[in-house]
This record gives structure tokens, sequence and C-alpha cells, in this order.
């Protein structure tokens, strides 16, 4: 290693990093092949020999893991065009990216522009793709938290540098929170955490931010499953509600229910643990060695819910179909970026590029233990993506860009 | 490696997050060992009972088959239109949005549909597609046939991964029909089931019995076999037999149920399927009887008038082989198999006729002077001798009780032979009191009366003796010579079968060898030539060997092939016949008998059982032939001609086979 830094003309790519990503790319696009390919009886070849290429093409284009392999496609290209710029240059901007994210977190709040999926207002529809600005979000509050914590330590323990610190956060957190994407809005709380320590907020603040945190998180315990209704005053969406109330495993019906009431919050909870039960089933059975690629029956025979199976439960498939020794072989590869990223950061030249990368290893990590978590019921379910894996054109460009900046940090990191 | 590096970092802060991502990662792989390792199974158990079901598959039910294997029960094809209900889903959708428009979107545009309305409309929906469909078809046939509403709810909400049965035996041209005009689509399928038929249907219905489907058995009172241990989802009946041969050779003839797995998706509708166990196929049952026999049987007592209520066995004397076992009035096993109407159940379960019941082996009759074969043995064997002459006058006195006994062989000299031919009540009764009760009680139970004979695995009644414990009673109901006088002509406290009856006249004809009945030969696999599984049953299982002298057993079959061709001619008129004469063919074939007519008063009403036992050829006795009627006139006059039809079909028959 140290005999490579003196070298001007090596080989500044990362290769440890790009060979598990672009495992990981493949094993995404298996495995949403394998999730939505159920009712194909031909294989892609068949069908590339029984149809003429212009048909084989239309019908091949929309598919899902074909989108997906597109987004991967677009994805390293822009990887590749962030790694053309210093990230000094790129954080200079980073004001500019996060009002625009706020912009479009605001515009997809707005009908007309934002579209409705699953009683929420998340994506905006640009045709071929429909795009979800809560990722970027991600993604410019990181950018933009990085510059600012880059300055020197000593500004960092001001109190007024420190809440103007919070506001930033709390912007974005509480847009996303109307959509409302309560998961997503929860992930940039243990990115910034990790940022504010990391660049050496004095212990005291650190103190107190968890502290404060601690003591929210117990009130909204206490709001969902304690308190009777009358008196709560955490104006939560009922469907979240119940994901808490699923994640403790506490039941669904209040205690002054009339009977009625009470079959119905009964079939409610039924239906709401179904998924993660599933999912819990699915992983489980797969044991060690899985059943093979596409033989997994929990997701063929529709148990694991089509429309989840591929996103935000595409691990389960993989559980279930590679068994334990594909579940650590996935987590292997998440431990090679993350650790990479690690590196990166210890080695980035200044604090800049120091808070980027470690922003950008808390925000893979809060999404792939949030994610595995929800599926192997260690975690409440939320819509957080598994990086690189779910199925999600958004997800994977941000992933990829995020990627590249880690990318770029390590190419610039002697450059003076 | 670069995970240690990292751990060792000398930035603490960057270390410590090292840390705590290690401690996140290494928190999955754990959990994760703990659900697919450790837990495997549970999970497994989990979605095996989510998404199979496992299907009871009744085995095809073995044949009854008489001696020539003629089948006497039989499985024909049915023909049922089954429907898929997973292939139904499109239409059961669009049946759905099709209401929907009709009755919301168009109507009430401004109506929100509620869960409980969207489910109350599916379910609609659901049974509107396939009474549609049911229309259509039952139409195309020119029979239109509704869909019973709540039996298709019930069907879709428990079954929904196993066929529904929309028309069930279907004729041959009905299904040709349907296969011709298309009407099928992909969701009906036209399917065999086996049926139980019986092609002799009154002739063998006593005999070989019949038929229920099989209910399924409670949880708690399973006994423990393998196949009740079975923990099926769906537990499709077959047949368990009722009676006869059907429920005596029950577990022979049902075979093993297989088992069948049935995928289902998480609409519980069916995937694939997959037979896990094929079921074991039953064996059949091939009987000792000849159905020609076994015709004749019955036609002889249908001949003798409607409501006849009577019995006729055919037996070999010497294997103990049941050729026919008919009882009157009969039954249609088939109808329990199509089901049973009111007027037809109602019929069956006529008190007086009592048609279910087989008087071959349940009936218990007095013997009358049937018995005398038995009390005249006992006699011999106690030193009467059969030259000694007795005149009786007759009617018979015993003055303890002052009773009288009428008798319809007339005054005269009697010795052994005549005496039986005729079958003078004197003669007996004075002679059987000199041997004593005891005695011919003793000789009963030799000879196997007081207790089954061991056919068809325990349906039999076993009839009636009083006991020593009686004779010796010394108060009370005091055994007195009056008792023994009417035992003596087989009235009064004795109960014999037919089945009975046929063994002891076997057993005077064979020298004295007390057989087991036998109705089935063997058991054996139902394809043709295959040994496997295969149990026969020995034919001739003497019970007991009489301990008599020859001689006397000569002496017996000789007065009773005097009962049939004995002519006195200084008595009466013009001469007299011996009571059987009217069961003579030839000289050829001798028929041996003994008449019988007991009389039995109930409510002061004077009931008659008549009986002939006989055995034939005289001078090597192959067949014994028992018949009893209810209500007959006299057992020469009723029996013997009814026993003669048998055995001319007899001689007909061994004709056929050794020519």
């Amino acid at each position: 290693m140290f005999e490579a830094d003196l070298n001007p003309r090596e080989f500044r790519v990362d290769l440890p990093m790009w060979l598990a990503i672009l495992g990981l790319i493949l094993v995404g696009t298996a495995f949403i092949y394998s999730a939505t390919s159920i009712h194909e009886t031909d294989t892609l070849w068949q069908r590339f020999q029984n149809m003429p290429v212009g048909a084989f093409l239309a019908w091949l284009v929309p598919q899902a893991y074909s989108k997906q392999l597109i987004a991967f496609g677009i994805g390293l290209c822009a990887a590749f065009a962030v790694c053309l710029i210093d990230y000094h240059r790129l954080a200079r901007w980073s004001l500019v990216v996060y009002w625009v994210s706020i912009l479009l977190l605001a515009a997809v709040l707005v009908n007309g522009i934002g579209t409705r999926r699953f009683g929420a207002q998340r994506w905006i529809d640009i045709g071929f793709f429909s795009f979800q600005p809560s990722e970027f979000a991600k993604l410019a509050f990181l950018l933009l938290i990085a510059n600012y914590l880059s300055r020197p330590v000593e500004e960092l323990s001001q109190p007024r540098v420190f809440v103007k610190l919070i506001a930033f956060m709390a912007l974005p957190f509480l847009l996303i929170l109307k959509e409302p994407d309560l998961g997503s809005a929860l992930a940039l709380i243990p990115i910034g955490l990790v940022m504010i320590y990391i660049a050496g907020t004095p212990a005291k603040y650190l103190k107190r931010m968890l502290g404060g945190g601690a003591i929210l998180v117990a009130l909204l315990v206490l709001d969902v499953i304690v308190i009777p209704p009358k008196w709560r005053f955490i104006p939560l969406k009922e469907y979240q509600r119940e994901r808490i109330l699923v994640y403790f495993g506490a039941s669904f019906v209040e205690p002054d229910a009339t009977p009625p009431e009470r079959s119905r919050a009964l079939e409610r909870q039924r239906a709401k643990t179904y998924n993660i039960e599933q999912a819990l089933i699915s992983v489980g059975s797969g044991g060690l060695a899985g059943k093979g690629w596409r033989q997994g029956t929990q997701n063929s025979l529709g148990y694991l819910p089509r429309g989840v199976a591929h996103n935000d439960f595409i691990f389960s498939v993989i559980a279930e179909e590679k068994g334990f020794s594909g579940s650590a072989l996935v987590i292997a590869l998440y431990a090679v970026i993350l650790f990479t990223g690690l590196r990166i950061a210890n080695q980035a030249r200044d604090r800049l590029g120091k808070m980027l990368a470690t922003g950008i290893v808390a925000l893979f990590f809060s999404h792939i233990f949030i994610n595995i978590g929800m599926n192997i019921r260690l975690m409440p379910v939320t819509g957080i993506p598994l990086p690189l894996l779910s199925y999600g054109g958004t997800s994977v460009l941000c992933t990829l860009i995020a990627a590249g900046i880690l990318q770029n940090v390590y190419i610039y990191r002697k450059s003076f | 490696m670069f995970v240690f590096e990292q751990l060792k970092n000398t930035d603490k802060r960057l270390q410590a997050l090292a840390v705590a991502i290690v401690v996140g990662l290494v928190l999955l792989l754990g959990r994760l060992w703990q659900l697919q390792v450790i837990s495997a199974k549970k999970y497994r158990d989990f979605l095996e009972n989510q998404t199979f079901r496992t299907v009871r598959v009744p085995a095809i039910r073995g044949k009854i088959l008489d001696r020539n294997r003629v089948p006497l029960a039989d499985n024909k094809p049915a023909y049922n239109l089954n429907l898929y209900l997973e292939e139904l889903q499109p239409r059961f959708y669009f049946e759905y949005t099709n209401s929907v428009k009709k009755e919301f979107t168009n109507r009430h545009p401004n109506v929100k549909l509620t869960k409980p309305m969207i489910v109350d409309l599916e379910r609609k929906a659901r049974y509107s597609a396939v009474s549609n469909l049911l229309f259509q078809v039952s139409d195309s046939l020119n029979s239109p046939k509704l869909l019973l509403e709540k039996a298709f709810h019930k069907h879709y909400d428990q079954m929904r991964s196993l066929p529904l049965t929309l028309l069930g035996n279907l004729s041959f041209q009905e299904v040709a029909q349907l296969l011709e005009y298309g009407t099928l689509d992909a969701s009906l399928d036209v399917e065999v089931e086996p049926r139980r038929i019986y092609p002799y249907s009154n002739i063998t219905s006593h005999l070989v019995g019949y038929v229920q489907r099989e209910q399924e058995p409670e949880k708690e009172a399973q006994t423990g076999s393998e196949e009740d241990q079975m923990n099926y989802r769906f537990w499709v009946p077959g047949y368990k037999g009722l009676k006869g041969i059907e429920l005596a050779f029950d577990s022979e003839l049902r075979g093993k149920p297989g088992v069948k797995t049935v995928l289902v998706n998480s609409n519980q509708y069916r995937q694939s399927e997959e037979l896990l166990e094929p079921p074991e196929p039953g064996k059949n049952a091939v009987l000792t009887v000849d159905l020609e026999i076994q015709k004749t049987a019955d036609r002889v007592l249908r001949q003798h008038g409607n409501g006849t209520r009577g019995a006729v066995i055919v037996m070999q004397c010497q294997t103990g082989d049941i050729l026919a076992l008919a009882s009157s009035p009969t039954f249609d096993p088939n109808q329990f198999i199509e089901g049973v109407t009111t007027e037809q159940w109602i019929q069956m379960n006529d008190q007086e006729l009592l048609p279910l019941f087989n008087r071959a082996v349940y009936g218990g009759y007095m013997p009358g002077s049937v018995y005398k074969i038995i009390v005249g043995l006992a006699c011999l064997e106690n030193g009467l001798n059969p030259e000694e002459n007795y005149y009786s006058r007759g009617e018979f006195f015993i003055n303890a009780r002052s009773r009288t006994w009428a008798d319809t062989a007339g005054v005269g000299n009697f010795d052994f032979r005549s005496a039986f031919a005729f079958s003078s009540n004197p003669y007996f009764q004075h002679n059987g009191l000199r041997t004593g009760p005891r005695k011919i009680i003793q000789m009963s139970r030799q000879l196997g009366l007081g207790g089954p004979t061991g056919v068809t695995r325990g349906q039999e009644s076993g009839g009636y003796l009083p006991n020593d414990l009686e004779l010796e009673k010394s108060s009370g109901n005091q055994w007195m010579d009056g008792d023994t006088a009417n035992l003596c002509i087989g009235q009064g406290e004795i109960i014999v079968t037919p089945l009975q009856m046929a063994v002891v006249t076997a057993a005077v004809a064979n020298g004295g060898k007390v057989l087991q009945p036998r109705l089935v030969i063997q058991v054996e696999s139902q394809e043709q030539n295959n040994p496997a599984g295969q149990i026969k049953f020995p034919a001739a299982q003497v019970r007991h060997r009489l301990s008599v002298k020859p001689g006397n057993l000569e002496l017996l079959q000789q007065a009773m092939l005097a009962d049939v061709e004995y002519f006195d001619p200084k008595r009466g008129h013009s001469g007299k016949w011996g009571t059987g004469r009217s069961a003579f063919i030839n000289k050829e074939f001798r028929i041996s008998g003994k008449t019988g007519t007991a009389q039995k008063y109930v409510k002061n009403v004077k009931h008659l059982i008549t009986w002939f036992v006989s055995f034939a050829p005289f001078e090597n006795p192959r067949y014994a032939v028992v018949v009893v009627i209810e209500g007959g006139d006299a057992g020469g006059s009723t029996c013997a001609p009814m026993a003669r039809q048998v055995y001319q079909t007899i001689m007909e028959t061994e004709r056929k086979s050794s020519g």
C-alpha cells in the first residue's frame, strides 16, 4: 500500500468495491428475473428464437429485470461522470443540489405532479421511469451535510452552527414524512448522526441528540402501544401505527373496542402481519442451501405478495432460493463495499472527503440493515429498498452515484 | 484483511463506526443463521402446511366372484363432469367487474365500495359464473340443472383446490354428446369414478351384502391404525362394507387408500398435484357359491309366492363349501349405492317381512321333526334296537303334565325306519324319554347346534340349546318329561338356524364329520395371475368328528332315504309314501331327507315353520340341501318340492362340468 502511494501512475479504480457492486448487480437482476417471471414457460432464449427481433425487444425492454439493467447502465455512466470532477468542485454545488431536491420533495406533494401509489404520494412519473425524489433527497442531504461539517472542528462547537445543521436536516425529513414515507425519513437520522459523530462534534451535543432521539423513540412506542386513543399526541397514520404494532407483536385491538371493532382489528392484524410472516417463512424454509434459483414456492405461489417480492422483499426471495449460503454471500458483498468505504474515509485527504465517505457508508449500511432486518423481523416494515438488489431505478441510480462519489474521494485523495 | 484494518483505525470515531458496522452485520448473520439453519424445519413445516393439501385417494374395491369367477359385486365406471375452479378465475373476475359496472358504476356512481360489499359481490359473481356454466352444459344435454348455492359456496370455501362434480353418473350417450359438441371448456373434465354394482342384485343380496360411502372418522375415535393416523386435509370417501361378504371381508376388499398432495397457491387454488403414494387396490374375494345354483335357490323361494319368508342353503357334504345361500324376501343392494328413497327404506324395514334379515344364517327356528335325525342318532347310540317295534296309538300322553301330542303318522307298529319315514311322533317321544334329554342335548352339541358354525366371520346366530343347569333345575321352571317329549319332536326349548341344519345333515351324510362351512375360497390380487397377497381358505375343515358307531350313521342314512322313497302298502287306505316323497327325482340321483313342520303359537295364532333337510346322491353323498319356509303348509308338501328343483339344477351343473 505504501509503495503504491508513491506511484503517481497507480491504478486508481477501487477494484474490490466495483467487483462487489458488479456481483450485487448480477445477483439483483437474476433474482428480479426470478421474482417476476413466474408465469414464463419459455426461457428467454426460446423467446428470442421464436419471435422477430423487433417484437422480442419490444417485449423484453418493459420487463422489470430489463428496466433494472438499464438503470444499472445509466447509474454506472453517472458514477463515471461523477468521478470526472473533483469532489471539492462537486461539494460547491451542494447547496444548489439540496434546494433542488427540496423543491422536488415539495413538488411531489402537489397533486398532478406526484403520483399516488399504495396510499402514498412518493413518485413523479416521467414516462419511461417514475422517479422517487426522496431517494435523491438522501444524496443531496448527504452532500450538503458533508460540506457543512467539513468546516474546522472548533466551529462545530458553536451552538449557532449546530442549530443551523439541525434545521438543514429537519427540512427534508419533514417533507418526506409528509408523503408519507416514514421509513425514508427515519433513514436520514442515522446518516446525519454518523456524520456529525465522525466530524468530531463535541460529545455533549452528541449526548443531547442521542438522549433526545431516545426520548422521541420511547414516546413514539408509548404513544402507539400503551396510551389509549384519546390521549395520543403523535399524529401517526393508521398504517404507520400498525407497522409499529406488528413489529412489537402487539395486538391491534383497542382496549375499549366493541366486539365488531375487535374482530375488524384482528382481521387487519392478520392482514398486516401477513407479509412479514410470509417473508419469514420464505427465509426460514430456504434452509442452509436454498431451493435453487426460480425454485422458491413462496413467491411463485403468491404467498409473498407479487407487489413487493421484487422490491422491498427481494431479500426473502434470495434467501429462500439460495438459503443461508446465499444470504451470507450477499452480506459479504455488502461488507466489502462498506469496509472499502471506511478505508476511503480514512485515507481521504481532507475532512470533506472523510465526511462524504462516512456519509455514504452510513447511507448504505442503514439501508442494508433496515431492509434485511425487516425481512427477518429484526426491524419494522418500511419501504426502504435494499441497495442494488431491490427493483427500483431511482434507488439504483442514487446508489451508483453514491459509489461514484466514494470512488471520487479515493481518486482525488492525493491531489493537493 | 481490510475489515481488521478498519477495526484498528487510528481515528477513534471511525474505528467505533467500523465496530458498529461489524456488530450490525454479525447481528444480521446471526438472525439469518437462527432462521435458516436452526429453525429451518419449523418454517418448512409452515410452508408445507400452507401450500400442500393431502388428499386421500380411496383404493378401487375388490370384486366378489362366484366359484366360476362370475362377478357378483363389481365396479363399473361412473362418468362425472368435474369443474376445476382454478381455471375459472378469469371468468369469476369478468362476472365481478360486470356486476360492479351494472350495480354501482352505472346506477350509483357515487357509492364507494366497501370491503364487505366487494367480498359479497365476488361471492355472487363466482356463483353466477359456475351456475351459468352448469346451465349451459346441462342444457346441451337437454336436462337443464340448477346449481345448489349453499353446496357450491361450501365447496368453494372448504375444498377450492379439489374439482367440483357438476354432473354425476353420466350415461355413455351424455358423455359422447359432451365431447362431441365441444361444450367442454378448459375448466371442465369428464372423469371416471368406480361405482359399486351388483349385477345379480336381489339374487345374491343377502350373501354378498352391500356397501355404503365411508364416513370420515372422528379425530378422537381413531383406533391408531396406520391409515387412521394419516392426517388428511381432504378425506375422500370410498366404500365400506355393511353386510354379508362386503362386511366380513371389508378390510381385504377395501385395499389401502393412497395419498395425493395438491399444491395450492395463496388464493387456495390448485397449482399442481402429485400422487405421493398410489392406492393399493383391494383384493377380489372368490366365493364357493355357484351362481347357477344360487339362482335356482332364489327362484324356488320366489316361486313360492310374494313375500315368502324362508331360506335355502346348498352345501357340499364332503367339503363344507356353500354353493347357494338364499334368503327371502330380498332387497336390491344397488339401491344403497344410488341412494335409498324413503319408500324403499320403508319397504326394506317391513316389520313382518324383514327383507334385510338374512334368514339362512340369522333365522332362528324350531326344527320340528327335522330334529328326529339327532334324537334318533342319540337313541341308537344309547341302545335303541332299530328293529324293535313300537305300537303308536296316534298320540302321546305324559301323566305328569297331562300333555298330549297329536300325530300325522297314524296308528300302528313302527320300527326305526318307518317311524322316521312317516315321522311318528310317539315313537321318537317314547324312545327319546328312554334315552333322556341329556344324551339328546349332548348329541346336538356334538353336531354343532347351540353355537356358531364359523361361517363369514361371525355374521350368524348360534341358535339355542338348553344347558345342563336347565335340565337339573329342581324348582321353579323345572325340566319335566313333558319338556323332553316336546324336545324329541324338535319343539319347545330349541332353536336352530338353517345353516346349522345344513351342517348336521352333511355330517350324517359324510360319515360323521362336523364341517366348518366355507363361503370364501380365497382372496387374491385384482390383477390376473398375480399370486401376491393371495390367501386361501382351506376346504373340508372338520370342527368335530362324531364319536358314534358307523353302523348307526348308516341306519340313519337309510332312514332318510326311506323318507323319500319308502312306500308301505299296508298303511292308510291305499298305502303310504314317506313324508319327503315329493323330493324324489329318479333312482340314479337318490335323495335322502327329512321333513319337519314345527308349530309355534304366538298370541294363540298357530305359525308353522316347515323344513326339508336332505342330502344326495344317497350312494355317494355330495350335496346337502336345506329348505325352510315360514308359514308353509307342511315340510313334505312345501319344502321337499323346492329341494327337488334345486337338485335338478345341481344335476345339470354337474352334467355341464363333466361334459
